[in-house]
């Protein structure tokens, strides 16, 4: 349990603009509603899972990204609600696959950027989930899109690290597309396969319940 | 309700390796249910006085809204730019994104609305997973039987067995937008047990199944060529034909400041999802900032029909501290692997794994007869044993349910060392708008789909329907939407369905001051307005 949940120690920052005192247990977010911060709109689900609360923190001089949700009201920092990610700029649809044995050479075309990256660690320093986003970008770039799409579990397309990226490989979207096409072209359940083909064989007509129970 | 035990004194009591004692069997559900759930409180319901469910009773926070005046008037529609489409999606969660996706399969010209960011939902949230009857000791008949006791026979049981049909061929279809689950080590689709089915059933992605969902679904939605979307672009109205009868669009507004856009469409489907926001008995919330029951407002005001509205699913593991993620959830997921529920005295009060309403009315009676624990920052709530649940199957928590991890280390909780308070919180909109088989709502030209339909669930639903729900109704509404046929004659939109509600309203003798739909909860501190500086 927080330890300083429920204490009453006030805390002063930044919030687009706006001075805020908000207590010091609060999120970002549930201080900018305490300060009354007008038009604060990126703001979904309050529990670090749609990406959308995405905030440029600045502490002292150290200047930082994160997610609104789950980042606490400190003293003497700002927050700057940044806009939604614009529109992806890589464009592929998994229908327009159709051999796997050519997804590298495919994947090479819609992610060019991929192979340049410069480690500048960038897109690491800026997830708010941890991932070892250059490493599941090497992954992919080499090929091995079941490992890499299985690093970026946890993301939440904030894209934070697409906006990091000097070379703008857009990693958010590199670790989707290994994650995507490792279903579309490996997960083959036995189960799920066999019973679709019962059904194809008999289509389901529901019986009355008080009749086969 | 009687003081149980302080947060402090409980953790000091409680023991992960004692041995509790089955629970007391359950001898008359309905009496508990009667008894303890909050859909059964008599103080805060209302009887509507207009509208299609005139003399049915709700929430006197959703009736408010259901009987409240429109934002805009014909006057406000002069000069505004109009866009034409043929399908107009309203919702950008998964049955919005299935519906969007379903209808451009069927070549529509899609336009898909969303209040937020697209994806910004309560399918993201979702984590549990999805019902498909997909395993040898398993079929869709006892799926199909599930899901309609467990709403306690009160849902329709043509669209339940649509529903359960479309299992199988759901999950192919999330593995061909490029949807991940967890399997086996034979390949087969690895599935869970949940409170109130008959057989392992729920497939799943880690405890991430929405979150894994909702960015696929994203993802093949922002890329597919034939659907446009428009975010931060709240529905503030809906258009009607010369009679009013007809849904023919919307008029949709903006976040960031106060510009309308028309949109004309042949078909209209609603993906707006539920009403948790709106606090209904001041309980909590598990939903999403959005779930503000726009779309049954919308609809309602156009004389679409709705169904079971006295009917909310209060999930039993919220969580109660610390006080920012009042009313998360802890995924059923959890209960299915094992973990127990245990009072302030530490004994087990009901079968953990009793469907989702029967668990939470088991809750609220130990709480209120004083074996609950109170935390100091305010709540109160019974053990959820995850550190007995970790101590038998050491590194099950890490392995399945990586988000309870990942959430609770940023609270500064360890749920593999302590057991999490929970308490019921206000969930999922049982009911809704009333639709057949293909989503068709009782309005010609409207559709609903996901949480803002109702007749599937019944009284109440069980895990991983809503997931199966959101994508089979959903891609059902946006195939037929996208056949519907064009309207001869001139194109007319008006707000006829308007005028015709205001004089309801007036008739009956309601006020004309408050609006609706609500579009965002009001969290800003009292005399500051979100919209001005």
């Amino acid at each position: 349990m927080t330890e300083n949940a429920g204490s009453d120690s006030f805390v002063d920052l930044l919030i687009n603009g706006v001075k805020v005192r908000a207590e010091s247990h609060m999120t970002i977010v549930e201080a900018a509603w305490a300060g009354g911060v007008p038009r604060v709109t990126g703001v979904g689900c309050l529990e670090g899972m749609c990406g959308s609360c995405r905030i440029l923190l600045r502490r002292g001089s150290a200047v930082s990204v994160a997610l609104a949700c789950e980042t606490f009201a400190e003293d003497g920092i700002e927050a700057l609600f940044l806009p939604a990610p614009s529109a992806a700029r890589h464009q592929y649809e998994l229908t327009d696959f159709k051999d796997g044995w050519d997804i590298q050479a495919r994947f090479q075309e819609i992610f060019p950027e991929a192979e340049r990256c410069r480690h500048c660690h960038g897109c690491v320093q800026s997830c708010p989930k941890g991932i070892k986003v250059e490493e599941g970008v090497a992954l992919a770039a080499a090929g091995r899109f079941r490992e890499a799409g299985e690093a970026f579990i946890e993301c939440v397309m904030c894209e934070l690290c697409d906006n990091a990226c000097p070379e703008q490989i857009a990693p958010a979207h590199v670790g989707l597309f290994s994650r995507r096409i490792t279903a579309f072209f490996h997960l083959r359940p036995p189960n799920l396969i066999h019973r679709l083909e019962e059904l194809r064989q008999e289509p389901f007509s529901a019986t009355d319940e008080k009749e086969s129970s | 309700m009687k003081r149980g035990l302080s947060l402090q004194a409980a953790l000091a009591a409680y023991r992960a390796d004692s041995e509790p004692a089955p629970p007391p069997e359950l001898i008359d559900p309905d009496a508990l249910l009667t008894a303890y759930h909050p859909d059964y409180l008599r103080d805060g319901i209302a009887t509507l006085a207009v509208g299609p469910n005139t003399d049915a009773h709700c929430p006197r926070e959703l009736a408010d809204l259901l009987q409240a005046e429109a934002y805009i008037d014909e006057v406000d529609l002069a000069g505004v730019e109009v866009t034409d489409t043929d399908v107009l999606v309203i919702g950008g969660g998964g049955a919005g994104c299935a519906a969007a996706l379903a209808a451009a399969e069927r070549g529509a010209r899609v336009l898909l609305a969303t209040k937020m960011r697209l994806g910004d939902s309560n399918t993201v949230m979702a984590e549990g997973g999805i019902q498909a009857a997909i395993e040898p000791d398993d079929s869709v008949q006892q799926h199909l039987q599930d899901t309609l006791r467990a709403g306690h026979h009160a849902g329709d049981p043509a669209l339940v067995a649509a529903l359960v049909g479309d299992g199988p061929e759901v999950i192919r279809w999330l593995i061909r937008q490029g949807m991940q689950f967890d399997q086996t080590a034979s390949g087969d689709l690895h599935t869970r047990r949940a409170g109130g089915i008959s057989a392992p059933r729920i497939v799943h992605c880690r405890d991430y199944t929405g979150l894994e969902m909702m960015r696929v679904l994203r993802e093949a939605v922002t890329q597919h060529r034939g659907i446009e979307v428009w975010s931060q672009a709240p529905a503030v109205e809906l258009l009607s034909n010369e009679s009013g009868r007809k849904c023919v669009g919307a008029v949709l507004g903006s976040l960031d400041g106060q510009k309308l856009r028309i949109v004309r469409a042949r078909s209209v489907i609603l993906a707006t999802g539920g009403i948790g926001r709106l606090h209904l008995h001041g309980f909590p919330t598990s939903n999403h900032l959005g779930a503000t029951g726009d779309g049954l407002v919308l609809a309602y005001r156009m004389g679409a029909k709705l169904c079971d509205l006295d009917s909310f699913q209060y999930h039993p593991t919220g969580l109660v501290n610390p006080p920012y993620l009042s009313g998360k959830l802890v995924t059923e997921g959890v209960r299915a692997a094992g973990a127990l529920l245990l009072n302030a005295e530490g004994r087990r009060f009901i079968d953990e794994l009793q469907p989702r309403d029967v668990v939470s009315a088991a809750i609220i009676r130990e709480c209120r007869e004083g074996r609950g624990i109170h935390p100091e920052t305010g709540g109160v709530g019974v053990w959820l044993d995850t550190a007995r649940l970790e101590r038998g199957q050491p590194g099950l928590i890490e392995q399945q349910f990586p988000k309870l991890l990942a959430r609770s280390r940023i609270a500064g909780i360890d749920p593999r060392r302590d057991p999490v308070l929970v308490y019921p919180t206000l969930h999922y909109q049982n009911g809704g708008a009333v639709i057949d088989v293909d989503g068709a709502t009782t309005v010609a030209g409207l559709y609903a789909a996901g949480e803002v339909a109702g007749g599937i669930h019944g009284h109440n639903r069980i895990m991983g329907n809503a997931l199966l729900e959101i994508i089979s109704f959903g891609r059902r509404a946006g195939f037929a939407a996208a056949l519907a046929e064009h309207d001869r004659g001139p194109k007319k939109v008006t707000l006829e369905h308007v005028n015709q509600a205001r004089r309801a309203l007036t008739l009956a003798g309601l006020p004309l001051t408050r609006r609706a739909p609500q579009m965002l909860p009001a969290y800003t501190a009292p005399g500051k307005d979100i919209w001005k500086a």
